[in-house]
């Protein structure tokens, strides 16, 4: 069976659902040893996406420029090695999603889940950021330097998320694992479902959700928030508070092992 | 580049618990001899200027032996050897990025048959990995026939 075919209703179809399923890499990329820029204004979403796999899986290319991005959504998605782009610009929704390895600098804003689903790597964004900021991130770090939207963290399985600004409504709702640092306020229902992980505040909590309490912030939390700070050159405020999860919704006894390792 | 496994002896158990020696029938050196995973340099296995991804990694236990969780397996991957008292999540760490590297997860070996599309097949843990999922077709039933219309 053919992965492309013609589709019934005219067009052609892809078995595994890609919208362009006949764009190629443009290879409109300047080269110059393991560097490379390229100009996304006249590109689709796909071509984008094409011509930074064939960069960095085909040409061994380790640092990409991306210049005029054009808030396209889901750009710089699936990438799974190591390398380091720059976006020149803003991206649209589910930008940098469901990468593994790669270290991206996003120079402007951008819209909903950037980083969804991150297994690992780094994403730094200069300005702002939309809602559901690191949906159901795995690992790694992800800075957002401006304000974030709502639902930040949403899912989170793990990693890190730092957001020099405020936070929306909603922060670290149903978050299961993993860390975050906000360094401005955090806006009503923070940590909302959480089962397990810490949110760090440095500025004020409008309120806190369903089962999100206050714990202590210990030397090795410090240690942490230093760190991620020092590593990412954020100004810090002088004092955060920790807050976890107080564990009266927790059910595991009662679920079977794989459920368990759903949140691992 | 490990080769793909062999699974013909394998038997599954029908368990609750799957581990990674049910999975693939077999273990490995690194988890009974520490000193071969002496040498595992974490900072450099892993993006950024910290350890990034392996700060959520410990050492947890499974069916009361030490394990670390596999999340590419989703799966505990035993670990038999002594510990060093202080250092349980860094032999953890290790053992894990042993085992990521030498493509020994199951998860990660699924890729040579389920992937769609081209791929580094060990992504981010080794530089010049080989390329899976190039020449992905989707399966067919046995007898199936396309309808006409």
């Amino acid at each position: 069976m053919e992965q492309v075919s013609a589709a019934p209703q005219g067009g052609r179809y892809d078995i595994r659902g890609l919208a362009e399923p006949d764009a190629t890499a443009p290879k409109n990329a300047v080269v110059s040893g393991s560097t490379a820029e390229f100009d996304a204004a006249e590109l689709s979403t796909r071509q984008v996406n094409l011509e930074l796999r064939r960069l960095v899986y085909g040409e061994g290319v380790t640092e990409v420029t991306v210049h005029n991005p054009g808030a396209k959504h889901s750009l710089s998605v699936g990438l799974l090695a190591r390398c380091r782009v720059r976006i020149d610009g803003s991206l649209g929704y589910f930008g940098c999603g469901l990468i593994d390895g790669p270290e991206i600098h996003v120079t402007g804003r951008v819209g909903w889940s950037v980083a969804e689903n991150m297994m690992s790597g780094v994403v730094v964004v200069d300005k702002n950021a939309g809602s559901l900021t690191g949906a159901a991130l795995r690992g790694g770090d992800l800075v957002i330097r401006g304000h974030v939207g709502a639902r930040t963290g949403i899912d989170q399985k793990g990693g890190t998320i730092v957001v020099g600004g405020n936070a929306g409504t909603l922060t670290g709702f149903m978050m299961q694992r993993g860390r975050q640092i906000i360094c401005g306020d955090a806006g009503n229902g923070m940590g909302d479902s959480m089962y397990d992980g810490a949110i760090y505040v440095g500025g004020k909590v409008a309120s806190l959700g369903v089962d999100c309490v206050e714990a202590e912030l210990t030397e090795t939390d410090r240690e942490f928030i230093d760190r991620k700070c020092a590593i990412y050159r954020l100004d810090q405020p002088a004092t955060f508070r920790k807050f976890v999860c107080g564990k009266k919704l927790w059910n595991y006894d009662n679920l079977e092992p794989n459920e368990r390792k759903l949140v691992l | 580049m490990s080769e793909q496994f062999d699974l013909a002896d394998r038997r599954l158990s029908g368990g609750k618990g799957i581990d990674t020696e049910e999975l693939t029938g077999k273990t490995f050196p690194y988890q009974f001899d520490r000193s071969l995973v002496d040498d595992v340099d974490l900072h450099a296995a892993t993006p950024g200027e910290d350890i990034n991804w392996l700060e959520d990694i410990e050492l947890m236990t499974e069916d009361g032996v030490n394990a670390v969780f596999d999340r590419y397996t989703n799966a505990f991957l035993k670990i038999y050897f002594e510990i060093p008292a202080g250092r349980e999540n860094e032999y953890a760490r290790k053992v894990l990025v042993k085992h990521l590297q030498e493509g020994n997860s199951y998860g990660i070996w699924l890729k040579h048959k389920h992937a769609k599309f081209a791929q580094p097949e060990l992504g981010s843990w080794l530089a010049g990995s080989a390329t899976v999922g190039a020449n992905w077709t989707p399966p067919e039933l046995a007898g199936w026939q396309k309808p006409d219309h």
